[in-house]
């Protein structure tokens, strides 16, 4: 379970630019949960996404994981339960590995990085397996490097390499927004096929609302720091394009725009 | 003779920084960092290489390896700075740098205590006995590779070196240090500290330094406090260029790209000193053929990688 218990987090503390986004945050999102976010720019979908891996400090508040506290862990080390895929595709791989290499890197997250070969030669069948599944024809191209694939094809690499050890939670932050519509399609049907046989407790941010609507399990929509739509089970289920649609313009009236 | 022994020499220097340079290809190249302490770790491992063999009398070949560590730890503390204090690159360089300076006197220091010469020592004497006075090539080989003797062994250490830094980059370890300069996002999720592997490089890299330096000192049988000054432009260049000109080919390694860089660097500033005796330009012409490569960088390998796969089509009806 991970729980987010009184975040407040300010930006540019003390200067004129002084932003509060989050006061006296919470949430909490039970084991096994596929959460979709949704939500204007700004109203703190990747900040949360910043708060929960420790990519960004908070001023005041908890962030809890199995009853655990974690709010003064390390970034890198909060890594090693959880994945995380970026909008940017080049985020994810190393453009000068090659795929066999960084997969290899990937597949030995939690162990030591030590003075063994780098590349488990046992291993490659099942890599190459994997990337079969892809549908991309990744699995003829092991050898070629990573910064020489196109977005979606870095996009899907990725998303393999943040889910190729056991985690407990996967973040994705709006992880098909750079990639082409049909491209878009595959990384996210990838992406639940993944999230289910894995039984991955996952916290997508998204632009796209029928992605939204259509996948996980439970819907929750962002704005100014705070959530304003919060639905699972059945009501996510009866939940549509529209409604959100309808959401979204109710709060931009409010806004003035 | 003259342009012989001048290609000779200008060989020799060239292999003696091929080590300089696999280590500016780590921390420049690999990880993104462009590390100005080089002129202060150059001549540590120059001075600390004396040391060991003077004042310890250990044997020459020891001293080398021994001063790698020396250079590690100013590695370390460049790293340090830019990591831990969030000093900038090039100023966490600079610090270190300027701090050597006064260390290698100091060290210097310990050389006059025992009453030699501070800077140079003479030719073949009993007091630095180097690495390359070794006659164990004479006994294999014959007679007439004496000459060339200096360059075997040259030859040999670089090429175990460069095998060492191409077997390293292919372990685990050396696959996430490419990561760090890569995509330190990527070492972070992870599950590591990419900042930990950030000093890790340099401090390799700074290793590499110090072994060149103390090659240096033996080669030449003298250590001179003024050694380091320009070697992080000669260094910069030799890997440039080499990366420059042979990433075109791609059957060849950024490793073995950096050392004929380096040899052709040091083959061409010899033929110049040949037009200029006084040597008063010296690192005016380093400056200029710094300049011009940098200018012409992309030109270069642009030709060479069409020309390698203009080749390679013609190579097709053969094949």
């Amino acid at each position: 379970m991970l729980e987010l218990r009184g975040i407040t987090k300010i930006y540019n503390p003390g200067e004129i630019t002084e932003m509060t986004l989050f006061r006296d945050f919470g949430l909490i999102v039970a084991d096994g949960e596929f959460v979709s976010v949704v939500g204007s720019n700004g109203s703190g979908k990747t900040s949360m996404l910043n708060i929960i891996c420790g990519s960004i400090p908070v001023e005041k508040g908890q962030i809890l994981i199995g009853g655990k506290d974690i709010t003064k862990v390390p970034e890198y080390k909060r890594y090693a339960s959880i994945g995380r895929v970026y909008q940017n595709p080049a985020l994810g791989t190393c453009p000068t590995l090659t795929i066999l290499e960084n997969l290899s890197l990937a597949d030995n997250k939690g162990r030591s990085y030590g003075l063994a070969r780098g590349v488990d030669k046992a291993r490659i069948d099942a890599y190459r397996e994997q990337l079969a599944v892809l549908g991309l024809g990744l699995e003829d191209k092991l050898h070629v490097k990573a910064g020489a694939l196109s977005g979606g094809q870095r996009q899907a690499v990725a998303l393999l390499m943040s889910t190729m050890t056991p985690i407990d939670f996967l973040i994705l932050d709006e992880h098909t927004a750079a990639l082409d519509p049909k491209t878009a399609e595959i990384i996210m049907a990838l992406t639940d096929r993944i999230v289910r046989e894995k039984h991955i407790t996952a916290i997508m941010v998204t632009h796209n609302l029928r992605y939204a609507v259509e996948y996980g399990t439970r819907l929750l929509m962002m704005h100014k720091g705070q959530i304003v739509l919060d639905r699972s089970g059945k009501r996510k289920e009866e939940t549509t394009v529209s409604d959100l649609l309808g959401l979204f313009n109710e709060i931009s009236v409010e806004c003035g725009n | 003779m003259l342009f012989l022994g001048t290609t000779i020499d200008g060989l020799q220097m060239g292999l003696c920084f091929a080590v300089l340079a696999l280590g500016v290809y780590i921390s420049y190249s690999i990880l993104d960092f462009p590390d100005l302490s080089v002129d202060g770790t150059f001549p540590l491992g120059g001075v600390c290489c004396t040391i060991f063999m003077l004042r310890l009398g250990l044997p020459p070949l020891l001293a080398v390896f021994l001063s790698f560590f020396v250079g590690m730890l100013a590695g370390t503390v460049t790293g340090l700075l830019h990591v831990r204090f969030r000093i900038s690159k090039l100023l966490s360089g600079i610090i270190v740098m300027t701090a050597l300076l006064s260390v290698n006197l100091a060290l210097t220091k310990l050389l006059t205590q025992n009453g030699y010469t501070t800077t140079i020592f003479s030719y073949r004497s009993e007091s630095l006995e180097g690495l390359f006075d070794n006659t164990f090539l004479e006994r294999w080989l014959g007679e007439g590779t004496k000459d060339y003797a200096i360059l075997i062994i040259l030859i040999l250490i670089v090429v175990v070196l460069k095998i060492i830094v191409d077997l390293f980059l292919k372990t685990k370890m050396g696959y996430l240090l490419r990561a760090t300069g890569d995509n330190e996002k990527l070492v972070v999720s992870l599950g590591r500290d990419a900042g930990t592997y950030k000093i890790l490089g340099i401090a390799i890299a700074n290793g590499f330094t110090a072994v060149s330096g103390a090659l240096y000192a033996q080669l030449y049988t003298q250590y001179d406090n003024t050694s380091g000054s320009g070697k992080v432009v000669q260094a910069l260049a030799s890997v440039i260029i080499g990366l420059a000109v042979f990433s075109g080919l791609r059957f060849m390694k950024g490793t073995t790209s950096v050392i004929f860089g380096s040899v052709f660097y040091s083959l061409c500033l010899n033929y110049l000193v040949l037009v200029d005796s006084d040597g008063i330009y010296l690192k005016l012409w380093n400056a200029v053929m710094f300049m011009l490569i940098l200018i012409f960088n992309g030109k270069i390998s642009a030709f060479l990688s069409r020309r390698s796969r203009a080749e390679k089509k013609g190579g097709l009806p053969h094949a």
